[in-house]
C-alpha cells in the first residue's frame, strides 16, 4: 500500500467572480521513501492540491471532493482535529519564501518548540533541546546561540534550512517542499537541494518537490507529475520523462530548459498565457497554445493514457502514437542531449 | 537604538520650534491689539503704549518669540493670560488633567470595543456581526462628535435624567465648594463625553484593525503555523494578534495630535474645563499667551506621545530593537 | 463701559420686560410683580446656589483690575462700597444709598473735597475692622503702577484727584489727595466734578484690606466686607462664594454658599437650569429659545425673567464723512430706518425700542419718541433728506460676520435701497471692528454700536460718547466723531450742574442732541432674559449690571 494515494482530487474555490476550478482531477500514488517531482507553471494547481489534502484550504470558499489515502486513511474531509495531529508531525510542509514563512516577532527557538510541544508532551526544554539538534542537522552554524535569533537575522538559505528543520523536527513520513529554492539564489539553492538529499537519507522519509524547475526535478526526483491546467497531464519517472516526452506541454517544457553546453541555441519559449482557471478553455486546457492542435483537442478532454509500452508512464493528448514519436525526433535532434551527469 | 533615540529627541525640538513660530506668526497676521484690549475704556496713546509696554507687546515679533523661548527654557514659564492675567503654565496645568482624562479614558473606552469587535469581524467576514460593524464605523467617521454629544447629552441628560448634562469633577476630592469630586462621580460625568469621543475613534480602529487582522491571517508565516498542526485560537492568539497589532500602536501615535482637536468639540459641548475648550474661549478672545501655552504644551504632548509609541514599536518589534 | 465685543452673547440683552409700554415707568411698574424689596435678609436662607456662566470667565475678581460687567457683578455680592445701589428691583435699584459711609459725603472747598465718615462695626471675612484706610488702599491698587489696572493707565481716573497722577507716575507713594484716618475719608479733587460720588460705586472702589498686595496677576482670593467673600476660584472653571460670617449689614445674604462654573456652553445650560442640575445661567439664555420660553413660564411670572438694562444699541453715523456729514441725511435715516426690524433679529423680548441716547434709570431720562418708530417712514424720511438726500453718494455699512449683526446690516441695506441710496456691505472681523470704528479717519458710514453704563449718570452716555474734544488718531469714543463746539459747551456746562438741575439738563440735551444734531440712529434698549430653575426665588434684578443680585436670590 502507498503511503499517500491520491485519487480524482478536485478542488474549486468560490470567488466574487465566479467558482474558480484550481484542480480539476489530480491522481497519483506516493510510496515510502520515494521523492516525488511535481512541475507546473503558476496556476497548474500544483501547490493546491497539496494544499488541499493538508487541510490548509479556506473551507469557507473551498469545495473538495475526491480521496486522500494517507498509511490507509482517508484523510480528506477529516475532522481538523485529526488533520492537526497529522500535519506537523507525520507529514510536514516548507513553503516557497522563507522571509515571510516565519512569524518575524517570535525567534526561531520559540518557533521551532512550538512544533514540538504541539505534538509531543515534552517539557519545553526538552522541546528546546530537540531544536538545537535539528538547527544542527540542517547545518546552522553555533546553532545553540542562533536559536535565540529572530528570523530577521538570517540569510534567505539560512531560513529556509530553519523552514526546513521545523518541518522535519517531529520526524515526518513524507515532506512537502512546495518551490522551496525559487527564491533562493542559485548557490544556496544547491546547498539546499543537496541538504534535503542527505535528511531525505536520514529521515527515511517521502518527498514531495513542487517546482517549476525542471532542473531541480533532474536532481532529486525519483519520480514526476506534469500538472497543466488543474490535472496531470504527463507522469512518468524521472528518467523516462527527459528521454522520452510525450505530450507538447513537456516538449515546451524541456525545449525551455536552459542548457549550460548549447552554443547559440535560442530557448524555446512556449506562446500564450496560462490557460484561466474561472473560465478553463474546452477540451484540452493545452490547446490554445499548442502547435499540434486539431479540432478534436477543442471540443474533448484527451484521456489520461499510459504511453508506448510502458504503465507507468501516464499522458494526456489526442495526437497518435506516430506523431507524437515524430514530432518529438524532430525536436531532439534541434536539441543538443548530453547526460546531465551531476 | 541609542542613535534612533537621539535623531528622534532631535526631531522633537524642531518640530516643537516650528509649531510655536508658526503659532507665534499668525497671532501677528491678525490685526487685533490686546493692549488696546486691556487698555480699558477710552485709552489716550500714551495709556495704550504704557500697556503694550508692560505686555511687552513694543518688541519687535522676533524679540518677542526669544522672550518666550527665553522664559520657557530658563524659567519654565509660559507668561501670563492677557485676559485674566494668571501664569498660562499654571491654567495649562489645571486643563491639561481634563483633557487627559478624557483622551486617555477615551482611548481605553475606544480600544476596548473596537479590538473585539474589529477581530471578530475578520473572522467573520460578511456576517450579521461584520455588516453592523461596518455600518457602526460608517456611522462614527460621518457624524461629527459636536452632533453625537449633543444627541447623548439631550437623550441621556436631559430627556431620561441618567446621566449629567454636562459638567466636570475633579478625580481627586476636596476642592473647597466643588459640586462633586471623588473617582466617581469623576467617571459618571465623563460618561457621555467618553462615547461622544470615542466613536469617531473606535470607527476607525474598527476598520484598521479589522483590515489588519484580516491581512495578517493570510500571511505565510500563518500558514507555516497551520501546517505544524497549530489549531485556530493558538493561530490567532500567538501568531496573528501581535503582528497585526503593530501598526495600531503606530497610528496610536499618530491619532493622539487628531485625538486633542477632537477633544475640542467634546469639550464644549460638555463643558469640560479641559485645553480644547480653553483654546477656544483663548482664540476668540485674542489671548496670545494661553494660545501659545497651549499649543506648546499639546505639541509637546504630541511629540512626547509619539516617542514613546516610537520606543514601544521599536521594543515590540525585533526587526527594530535589533537592527 | 463699552460691552466686550466677542461677548456679544453674555451681555446679550434681550427681551422685553413689559411688553406693553415704551415707557421706563411701565418698565418699572410691571416689574414690581417681584415686589422684592429685599432689604432685609429673608426668611429663606441657606442652601448653594448652582450659576453657569456661559461663553466667558470672570475676566479677574480683583476689584483693582476688574473691568468687566460680570466681573463687576461678582464683586457687587463680595464688597462694601462707600456708596452703592440696594437689592431693589426697577428704578429703585438705580438710587445709590451709603453704605459703607454713613451718609452722603460732605462737599466743600468748591466742590473739590469731599468728607466721608465710615459705618462703624464693619468688618472683613477674616474678622479684621473695616477703616478709612480700606478705601485708600483701594484706590491707591487702582492707581498704582505696580497694579497694571486698566483704570489706572486710564486719564479719566488719574487726573481726578490731587497727587493720583504723581502716583500713577511712580514719582509718589502714595496718592497726597486722600487722607484716611481712623474712621474719616477725605478726597481732594483737582477740580470740581459732581459725578465724583457715582464714580466710587464702581466696583474698583470697594473696601479691601490696607496691606491687600499689588500684583499684576491680580488676587483669587482675599478678604472682603460684602455679605459674601471668594473662597475658592479656579480661573476659567469655577468660583466658590461663601457668606461672609462677619457680615451684619442689611443686605440680603441668602444662599449659603454660591457656585459659578464659567466657559460652559449656553445650550447645554438651558438644559441645566431647565432639569435643575443647574440655577441660573448669567450668560442669558439662547436667544432662539427665548420665545418657547416665554411661551412655557410666562414673562416675569416666576422662572423665565427679562429685564431692562443700562445698555442702548444704536447705529453709529459717521458725522465726519459724505454721505453722513449731512445732518438732513442723518436725520432722514432716523426716519428711514426700521427699529422694530432691528429688534426682531435678536429674537423675542430682546429689547425695547428707543430712539434717544440716555435710558431709564439714568437721571434725566424722558423717553420721548421724535423719529420713525413702528417701521420706516420713507416718504417722511424723503422729506426730510431732501436734496442731500436725493444726490447721496455710497454708505459704507459695516458689521461683524455673526449672523445676527449681519442681518441688522441687511434690514439697514434694505431701508437704504428704499430709500434710493447706494451702499457697500463691509463685513468686518469682530476683533478689528471697534479698532476700525475707533481710528481717525474711518471710512465707515453706518456701523453698529452698544454702550452700556459705567455708572448711572448722564455723563456717561452723552459726554463721554459725544464730546468731540475727546477725539484722537485711534481709541476713540466719540466714534460719530460728532465735535461740535456749541455742543460741546452745552455739555460741559450741563456737567457742572448737579440734583434736579442736572437731570433737567440733560433731559434738554438728549432731546436736542437727537433733533439737532441726530450723530446715531438708536434702536433699542437691551433687555436680558434669564431663566432659573423651580428651586430659586427672590428675585432681584440690577438694570446697572444687567444681572439679578447673585446674594438676593433664594435657593433654601
Amino acid at each position: 500500500m502507498a503511503l499517500l494515494e491520491v485519487k480524482d482530487l478536485r478542488t474549486s474555490f468560490r470567488t466574487d467572480d465566479g467558482v474558480v476550478k484550481a484542480v480539476s482531477g489530480v491522481d497519483f500514488a506516493l510510496e515510502r521513501g520515494q521523492t516525488l517531482g511535481v512541475v507546473g507553471e503558476s496556476g497548474s494547481g500544483k501547490s493546491v492540491t497539496f494544499l488541499t489534502l493538508m487541510g490548509l484550504v479556506d473551507p469557507r470558499h473551498a469545495m473538495v471532493s475526491g480521496s486522500v489515502l494517507f498509511d490507509g486513511e482517508e484523510i480528506l474531509g477529516a475532522k481538523t482535529s485529526r488533520l492537526r495531529e497529522i500535519r506537523g508531525a507525520r507529514i510536514g510542509m516548507i513553503f516557497q519564501d522563507p522571509m515571510t514563512s516565519l512569524n518575524p516577532v517570535k525567534r526561531i527557538g520559540w518557533q521551532l518548540e512550538e512544533a514540538v510541544l504541539l505534538h509531543n508532551d515534552v517539557t519545553r526544554s526538552e522541546a528546546r533541546k530537540r531544536a538545537v539538534e535539528i538547527l544542527k542537522q540542517v547545518e546552522i552554524p553555533r546553532a545553540d546561540q542562533r536559536i535565540d535569533d529572530y528570523p530577521h537575522q538570517f540569510s534567505g538559505g539560512m531560513r529556509q534550512r530553519v523552514m526546513i528543520a521545523m518541518a522535519l523536527i517531529n520526524n515526518p513520513e513524507i515532506l512537502i517542499a512546495d518551490e522551496p529554492t525559487t527564491a533562493l539564489d542559485v548557490t544556496t539553492q544547491a546547498q539546499i537541494l543537496r541538504l534535503m538529499k542527505r535528511l531525505q537519507d536520514e529521515f527515511q522519509m517521502a518527498i514531495v518537490m513542487i517546482t517549476h524547475d525542471l532542473g531541480v526535478v533532474a536532481e532529486l526526483a525519483d519520480d514526476v507529475l506534469v500538472m497543466y491546467g488543474g490535472r496531470v497531464v504527463e507522469q512518468a519517472s524521472v528518467d523516462d520523462l527527459f528521454a522520452k516526452p510525450e505530450m507538447p506541454y513537456t516538449w515546451g517544457l524541456l525545449g525551455s530548459l536552459p542548457r549550460l553546453n548549447l552554443i547559440a541555441a535560442r530557448l524555446e519559449q512556449i506562446p500564450g498565457q496560462p490557460p484561466s482557471l474561472l473560465h478553463p478553455p474546452s477540451g484540452c486546457a493545452f490547446h490554445p497554445r499548442c502547435e499540434f492542435v486539431m479540432d478534436v483537442c477543442r471540443q474533448e478532454l484527451p484521456e489520461l493514457r499510459p504511453a508506448l509500452g510502458d504503465e507507468t508512464h501516464r499522458f494526456r493528448c489526442h495526437l497518435d502514437d506516430e506523431a507524437r514519436a515524430r514530432i518529438w525526433d524532430a525536436k531532439r535532434a534541434k536539441l543538443v542531449t548530453e547526460d546531465v551527469a551531476a | 537604538m541609542t542613535h534612533f533615540l537621539i535623531r528622534r529627541i532631535f526631531w522633537a525640538i524642531f518640530l516643537f520650534l516650528v509649531a510655536t513660530i508658526i503659532t507665534y506668526l499668525i497671532f501677528f497676521v491678525i490685526p487685533a491689539d490686546p493692549a488696546a484690549l486691556a487698555a480699558g475704556k477710552a485709552p489716550t496713546p500714551q495709556d495704550v503704549a504704557r500697556v503694550r509696554h508692560l505686555m511687552h507687546l513694543d518688541l519687535p515679533i522676533y524679540q518677542q518669540y526669544w522672550l518666550f523661548l527665553w522664559n520657557l527654557i530658563r524659567h519654565g514659564s509660559l507668561g501670563h493670560s492677557f485676559v485674566n492675567r494668571q501664569s498660562v503654565r499654571y491654567l495649562v496645568g489645571e486643563d491639561a488633567p481634563v483633557t487627559a482624562s478624557l483622551v486617555f479614558g477615551g482611548a481605553v473606552f475606544w480600544l476596548s470595543l473596537s479590538i473585539p469587535v474589529g477581530i471578530l469581524s475578520a473572522l467573520r467576514p460578511r456576517s450579521l456581526l461584520d455588516r453592523i460593524a461596518m455600518l457602526f464605523v460608517l456611522v462614527g467617521i460621518s457624524a461629527h462628535p459636536v452632533w453625537i454629544g449633543l444627541i447623548l447629552s439631550y437623550v441621556f441628560g436631559y430627556k431620561l435624567g441618567i446621566t449629567p448634562i454636562a459638567g466636570y469633577c475633579n478625580f481627586f476630592p476636596g476642592t473647597p465648594g466643588a459640586q462633586c469630586s471623588g473617582p466617581i462621580q469623576w467617571a459618571y460625568h465623563l460618561i457621555l463625553p467618553w462615547i461622544t469621543f470615542m466613536v469617531l475613534f473606535a470607527a476607525l480602529y474598527v476598520r484598521l484593525i479589522r483590515a489588519n487582522v484580516m491581512e495578517t491571517m493570510s500571511e505565510d508565516y500563518v500558514r507555516t503555523a497551520r501546517a505544524k498542526g497549530a489549531g485556530e485560537r493558538r493561530v490567532m492568539v500567538q501568531h496573528v494578534l501581535r503582528n497585526s497589532m503593530l501598526p495600531v500602536v503606530t497610528i496610536l501615535g499618530m491619532d493622539i495630535g487628531l485625538a486633542l482637536g477632537g477633544a475640542i468639540f467634546t469639550e464644549t459641548v460638555f463643558n469640560l474645563p479641559g485645553l480644547g475648550n480653553n483654546l477656544v474661549s483663548a482664540a476668540n478672545a485674542d489671548d496670545l499667551p494661553l494660545v501659545v501655552g497651549i499649543v506648546v504644551f499639546a505639541t509637546l504632548a504630541v511629540i512626547v506621545f509619539n516617542f514613546l509609541v516610537d520606543v514601544a514599536y521599536a521594543f515590540l518589534d525585533p526587526r527594530i530593537r535589533l537592527s | 463701559m463699552r460691552r466686550k465685543h466677542m461677548l456679544s452673547l453674555f451681555m446679550l440683552v434681550m427681551g422685553v420686560a413689559l411688553l406693553v409700554a415704551a415707557t421706563t415707568v411701565a418698565v418699572a411698574t410691571s416689574a414690581t410683580s417681584h415686589t422684592a424689596t429685599a432689604a432685609k435678609a429673608s426668611a429663606k436662607r441657606g442652601g448653594v446656589l448652582r450659576v453657569n456662566q456661559s461663553g466667558t470667565d470672570f475676566d479677574t475678581v480683583d476689584p483693582g483690575l476688574a473691568y468687566v460687567t460680570n466681573d463687576w457683578a461678582l464683586l457687587y455680592t463680595t464688597q462694601v462700597l462707600l456708596v452703592n445701589y440696594p437689592e431693589k428691583n426697577g428704578q429703585a435699584g438705580g438710587q445709590l444709598y451709603p453704605e459703607g459711609a454713613t451718609s452722603f459725603p460732605i462737599v466743600s472747598n468748591n466742590g473739590k473735597t469731599y468728607t466721608f465718615h465710615i459705618r462703624p462695626g464693619l468688618k472683613f471675612s477674616d474678622g479684621t475692622p473695616v477703616t478709612a484706610a480700606a478705601w485708600q488702599r483701594a484706590w491707591e491698587r487702582n492707581l498704582s503702577p505696580k497694579m497694571g489696572s486698566p483704570m489706572g493707565v486710564n486719564d479719566q481716573f488719574q487726573k481726578v484727584i490731587v497727587g493720583a497722577e504723581a502716583f500713577n507716575n511712580g514719582k509718589a507713594s502714595r496718592i497726597s489727595g486722600i487722607s484716611a484716618h481712623g474712621l474719616t475719608l477725605v478726597f481732594h479733587l483737582t477740580k470740581p466734578n459732581p459725578t465724583f460720588t457715582s464714580y466710587l460705586a464702581m466696583q474698583w472702589f470697594g473696601a479691601v484690606k490696607p496691606n491687600m498686595p499689588y500684583t499684576t496677576q491680580g488676587l483669587n482670593v482675599y478678604p472682603s466686607a460684602g455679605p459674601y467673600y471668594i473662597a475658592s476660584r479656579e480661573p476659567n472653571r469655577t468660583t466658590v462664594l461663601k457668606r461672609n460670617p462677619y457680615y451684619h449689614g442689611s443686605r440680603p445674604a441668602n444662599p449659603d454658599q454660591i457656585v459659578i462654573t464659567s466657559n460652559t456652553d449656553v445650550n447645554q445650560s438651558l438644559l441645566q437650569v431647565k432639569a435643575g442640575q443647574a440655577d441660573l445661567d448669567m450668560g442669558g439664555v439662547p436667544s432662539t429659545a427665548a420665545a418657547s420660553l416665554g411661551q412655557q413660564y410666562g414673562v416675569n411670572k416666576g422662572r423665565f425673567h427679562v429685564g431692562s438694562t443700562s445698555c442702548v444699541d444704536y447705529l453709529l453715523l459717521n458725522t465726519v464723512r459724505a454721505p453722513t456729514n449731512n445732518v438732513a441725511v442723518r436725520k432722514a435715516l432716523n426716519w428711514g430706518i426700521d427699529r422694530p426690524a432691528l429688534l426682531r433679529i435678536l429674537g423675542k423680548y430682546a429689547g425695547q425700542r428707543s430712539d434717544q441716547i440716555l435710558v431709564p434709570g439714568v437721571p434725566g431720562y424722558r423717553p420721548y419718541k421724535i423719529y420713525a418708530w413702528s417701521g420706516a417712514n420713507v416718504a417722511k424720511a424723503k422729506a426730510v433728506g431732501g436734496s442731500a438726500l436725493k444726490s447721496a453718494g455710497t454708505f459704507n455699512v459695516l458689521h461683524t460676520p455673526t449672523p445676527a449683526r449681519t442681518a441688522q446690516a441687511q434690514v439697514v441695506e434694505y431701508n437704504l435701497q428704499k430709500l434710493g441710496l447706494k451702499y457697500n456691505d463691509v463685513p468686518t472681523p469682530g476683533t478689528t471692528y471697534y479698532n476700525t470704528l475707533e481710528t481717525k479717519g474711518t471710512s465707515y458710514n453706518i456701523a453698529r454700536a452698544g454702550w452700556c453704563a459705567d455708572y448711572f449718570d448722564p455723563f456717561d452716555y452723552i459726554n463721554v460718547l459725544l464730546d468731540g474734544r475727546s477725539i484722537q488718531q485711534t481709541n476713540n469714543v466719540d466714534m460719530a466723531y460728532l465735535n461740535s463746539p456749541a455742543l460741546n459747551k452745552q455739555m460741559d456746562q450741563a456737567a457742572a450742574l448737579s440734583g434736579r438741575a442736572r437731570a433737567n439738563a440733560y433731559a434738554k440735551l438728549d432731546l436736542e442732541v437727537m433733533q439737532k444734531y441726530a450723530p446715531w440712529v438708536p434702536f433699542m434698549i437691551d433687555n436680558t432674559r434669564y431663566l432659573t430653575s423651580s428651586r430659586v426665588s427672590n428675585w432681584v434684578y440690577s438694570t446697572y449690571f444687567g444681572e439679578p443680585d447673585l446674594n438676593a436670590l433664594a435657593v433654601g
